[in-house]
């Protein structure tokens, strides 16, 4: 459990400060020792790079606040039924998607700007270090919002692809059956989250076009009070019939529906990943050339030290035939020397793997 | 609050560190909060404490964006604030004192490892007045974390400065007392943090007449002195609610390394112990080398390079809890296994590429997919968990590939069941003398292992006719006798004649000789390895420990003090990891490890030898 001395801290700092009074030690500033603190510090460089990026990382408040404020609205479902609740439009939400992907991609923007000049000031590894996992933070911030406008977009979007199917199940008009005209009267009862009827196009009718009254449960029946037992009974069958084909219809389109989304997020995944591999493929590729070239360079030489011939004699690499000696000398250093930079697997020392712990070797390092 | 009771020690470490880089506040996690950036910096103390605990990513996650050494160059970085976790030593003040005035960083938060004394503090007082730098630090913390814990429930109190208080040192003939005072004060030091931290006043329980009495006795006294301070205990507090009012408080059996010096130079069976013993492992980092095969170097080409690699064994590593206690041959049959379900599972993930292959342009087939849809949805979300296993069986392949040499190589296998079969008082078919001349048969200091263990635990010293034939033996063999010195002078000294030589009984079976050789493909190839089993050990300090809680009376432990520092009115053992899995001892009772210097047989054999040569 740890203790907090800071009170005693402060108190030694009194104590010091009245000894030295006392003894008549100078303590820079004397008395005024805070007021000193502020002079000292406001000629420090407050430093461009910190301040834009807390600048940013208001932005991407500003940005989470936003839409966490309006989430709820956003959401909501029904709104264009019940209209008195929701206050939002259809427009409203295309408005704050498209304010939302405009800020986002300023933001990221803003990002790399600040990645790109940090790296240009000259400055100590470790600053540059620093700011670029800075960078990395902000980032990292930045996708977590993004996150959550993506998340209640995709809800928005999965509402209108349902709201499509639906609309789709509009039954064409008067060359329909009695069942027809019931689904319709289904369809029309938007208060009930009512299951696809899908299109009812896919019954060819074998049922009479009788004025028959309905026997369903919502129907009322608008033809003649009379039905022969058989054309009941045949209703009756066609019912349960087309009962059992919605049902499996309907089990189909929801399992479709799950796969759509499964397939959406697989997307996004592979997306995420091939973005990941785009950077190591950059980076192999620059390896790769930089290896070609010294192959080249390396066969150059090669070839002109064959052309040179072999050394005429041993002797002669000891006293006066200095140069055959060197050249052998510089052909084996550019054989040798000129190594890829980094190991051949893209990382540099100061890359730290994410399973690595600190470690006596990482800090001879620094 | 409840849950505070039954947190190991390292939870409760980690607890504390992940507090103190948030600024000493209590971490919360939040998805969507802004990020805050920091740096770390440490000195080689808060180091070693940090790294069993919190990877690098882990401290990433915390905010820090650089992590970095005291006494290093660093450069200024404007508008950070600073977290320092440093022990309050002379130097690492000075160090901070310059910080303050090279305006480093904008603001400071200073953790002290152990308490820092008042007049250091007015040091810093002193010089953060001279850099018009008061306001700058802003909080100071005595973070009472001076231990490092190494498991759950096992932890060791000195790394960096564990020579001060080594087995040589405390032991030598020519420590002075002040020499002593520093020891003991250093080990206590420790000893108080780890009890602060678990939130516990224990019993405490020694021997007469050792080291371990010294340590007891200050600690006692220390703990004695913090309670009667009511209002700034560090025991009474809201984390330690549920500790205090328990009925159990803990048993805290201080144990000298003297009353059992054979257990540290046994040979080992267990996959850590082993690793412990055999390779390079050091605070739960092992370093391998691993040769790069053999090239054929025309003349004049580069030479043959070495890898050099380093592992972390980490709680995180599943593989490693699970075996870690685990006879070797369990260790290679297991990692097997491990590798052939990877390969099923790869070959899954294969498949289904396959198959997707074949039904993309098949528009109809639309309920073909029904069921490969969510298998790859699963196999892609489980792609990192493949990863990661295959990490962890590269690893441990490579660790116990090299340690399976070490064993073939010096036939560890004989040795330990030999030393078994000696501290159990069974007969042994072979003789000792064999095994010493045995040319094949391990390396100098495996022999002098072997033959220190029957000198310590054989009931009468051999006969000095005896004894020289063995010394001419160990010599021919390459050994360096000072260790022998050493330990005939303790044998004479002890007179523990009784309590050392008593190992309980422990039989090891061979289960006949392991000609298993492995299927192909697999490199662990273990013929003519004994297959040994392992069986329950009854160590000396096992013994203790358990007649002190159980209450039990017995000669040993009858003559123990007895402290209670809550009573109004009293792991100085350096515990080697060469021991059995040590939880199976009791059950329901929860037993924490804790040693002054974690060193493995051949540390060991270097310090009798050093304590030989005076």
């Amino acid at each position: 459990m740890a203790v907090d001395i800071t009170l005693l801290f402060r108190a030694s700092v009194k104590t010091v400060k009245t000894r030295n009074k006392a003894l008549g030690v100078a303590v820079g500033g004397g008395v005024d020792g805070s007021r000193d603190e502020l002079f000292r510090r406001s000629p420090r460089p407050k430093g461009d790079f910190s301040s834009r990026a807390r600048e940013v990382i208001s932005h991407i408040g500003k940005l989470r606040d936003f839409l966490l404020e309006h989430r709820k609205d956003y959401i909501n479902a029904y709104s264009h039924v019940m209209s008195e609740y929701g206050r939002m439009t259809d427009t409203e939400r295309d408005q704050i998607d498209q304010d939302a992907q405009t800020f986002m991609r300023t933001c990221s923007e803003a990002i790399q700007q600040l990645r790109t000049q940090a790296h240009k000031e000259i400055h100590s590894q470790q600053v540059k270090e620093h700011r670029s996992v800075v960078l990395d933070f902000i980032e990292d911030y930045l996708k977590r919002v993004c996150k959550l406008y993506s998340e209640q977009r995709a809800i928005r979007v999965k509402r209108v692809v349902d709201k499509k199917r639906l609309s789709k199940l509009e039954p064409e008009p008067n060359t329909k059956t009695r069942e027809s005209m019931s689904s319709e009267k289904g369809s029309r009862h938007p208060s009930q989250e009512s299951e696809e009827k899908p299109a009812t196009e896919e019954y060819p009718e074998k049922v009479p076009a009788e004025s028959q009254p309905e026997l369903g449960t919502w129907g009322e029946g608008k033809g003649d009070d009379e039905l022969s037992p058989e054309e009941i009974q045949m209703f009756e069958q066609e019912n349960q019939r087309l009962i059992g084909e919605m049902n499996s219809l309907f089990d189909e389109v929801r399992q479709i529906e799950g796969r759509v989304v499964e397939i959406s997020r697989l997307q996004e995944i592979f997306t995420e990943k091939v973005l990941q591999q785009e950077a190591e493929i950059d980076s192999i590729h620059q390896l790769v050339v930089g290896a070609t070239e010294n192959i080249k360079e390396g066969n150059e030489d090669i070839r002109e030290v064959s052309t040179l011939g072999p050394p005429r004699s041993p002797q002669c690499g000891t006293t006066s035939g200095q140069q055959p000696s060197s050249c052998w000398h510089g052909c084996l250093s550019a054989l040798l020397g000129p190594n890829p930079q980094g190991s051949p697997d893209g990382t540099t020392q100061s890359h730290l793997h994410p399973h690595q712990t600190l470690g006596p070797h990482y800090c001879q390092e620094t | 609050m409840a849950a505070a009771a039954a947190a190991s020690i390292r939870e409760r470490q980690t607890v504390a560190l992940k507090r103190m880089l948030n600024f000493n506040v209590p971490h919360v996690k939040n998805s969507t909060g802004e990020p805050v950036w920091k740096v770390l910096i440490y000195d080689r103390f808060g180091q070693d404490i940090i790294s069993p605990l919190l990877s690098v990513k882990e401290l990433r996650d915390m905010g820090i964006t650089l992590h970095l050494l005291l006494h290093s160059d660093r450069d200024p970085i404007p508008d950070v604030p600073a977290v320092y976790f440093v022990m309050p030593t002379e130097e690492n003040i000075d160090r901070m004192c310059q910080d303050l005035r090279n305006q480093l960083y904008e603001s400071y938060y200073l953790n002290f490892i152990s308490a820092i004394s008042r007049s250091k503090l007015e040091d810093i007082a002193n010089a953060a007045l001279a850099a018009s730098a008061v306001t700058q630090v802003a909080k100071v913390f005595d973070q009472y974390l001076n231990f490092i814990t190494l498991e759950d429930d096992m932890f060791v109190l000195c790394n960096q400065n564990k020579e001060l208080v080594s087995y040589r040192a405390i032991n030598r003939p020519d420590i002075t007392d002040t020499e002593m005072e520093t020891v003991m004060d250093t080990i206590v030091d420790s000893l108080f943090c780890f009890f602060v931290t678990l939130g516990a006043v224990p019993i405490i329980r020694c021997s007469r007449g050792t080291a371990a009495e010294m340590v007891a006795v200050k600690l006692d006294k220390k703990l004695r002195e913090n309670l009667r301070d009511a209002r700034n205990s560090l025991f009474t507090g809201d984390t330690l609610g549920a500790g205090q009012f328990s009925f159990q408080r803990p048993l805290l059996v201080l144990v000298d390394r003297n009353i059992d010096l054979a257990t540290p130079l046994h040979h080992t069976w267990t996959y850590q112990a082993l690793v412990h013993d055999v390779l390079d492992f050091h605070l739960n980092r092992v370093n391998l080398e691993e040769s790069s095969g053999v090239e054929n170097s025309p003349a004049g080409a580069r030479p043959k390079r070495k890898n050099k690699k380093s592992y972390d064994l980490t709680p995180v590593d599943k593989f490693w809890q699970k075996h870690k206690g685990s006879p070797f041959p369990e260790v290679a049959e297991s990692v097997q296994q491990e590798l052939e379900s990877y390969r099923a599972q790869e070959d899954e993930v294969k498949r289904l590429k396959s198959i997707m292959g074949l039904e993309g342009e098949d528009e109809g087939a639309i309920s073909m997919l029904s069921d490969n849809t969510a298998k790859l949805t699963s196999a892609v979300s489980s792609l990192p968990e493949l990863l990661e296993k295959k990490r962890l069986i590269d690893l441990h392949t490579n660790v116990a590939t090299a340690v399976l040499e070490h064993i073939k190589a010096r036939k560890l296998d004989v040795y330990f069941e030999y030393e078994e079969k000696i501290m159990s008082k069974t007969t042994l078919d072979k003789s000792l003398l064999d095994i010493i001349s045995d040319p094949d048969a391990g390396t100098p200091e495996d022999k002098m292992r072997l033959f220190l263990i029957y000198y310590i635990s054989a009931q009468q010293a051999p006969s000095e006719a005896d004894l020289e034939q063995y010394k001419k033996a160990l010599t021919d063999a390459g050994c360096n006798l000072n260790p022998l010195q050493y330990i005939k002078q303790w044998k004479a000294f002890a007179k523990m004649a009784s309590a050392p030589t008593s190992y309980g009984n422990t039989t090891t079976k061979p289960m006949g000789l392991l000609s298993r050789v492995m299927n192909t493909g697999s490199q662990f190839v273990m013929e003519g390895v004994k297959n040994l089993v392992l069986k329950q050990q009854n160590l000396p300090v096992t013994r203790i420990l358990d007649n002190l809680m159980e209450m039990k009376s017995n000669p040993e432990t009858d003559d123990y003090r007895y402290f209670d520092p809550k009573m109004l009115r009293g792991n100085d053992s350096s515990v080697p990891r060469n021991k059995n899995p040590f939880q199976e001892g009791k059950q329901g009772k929860h037993i924490l490890y804790g040693c002054s210097e974690l060193f493995n047989a051949t540390q060991f054999i270097k310090q009798l030898s050093q304590l030989g040569q005076k």
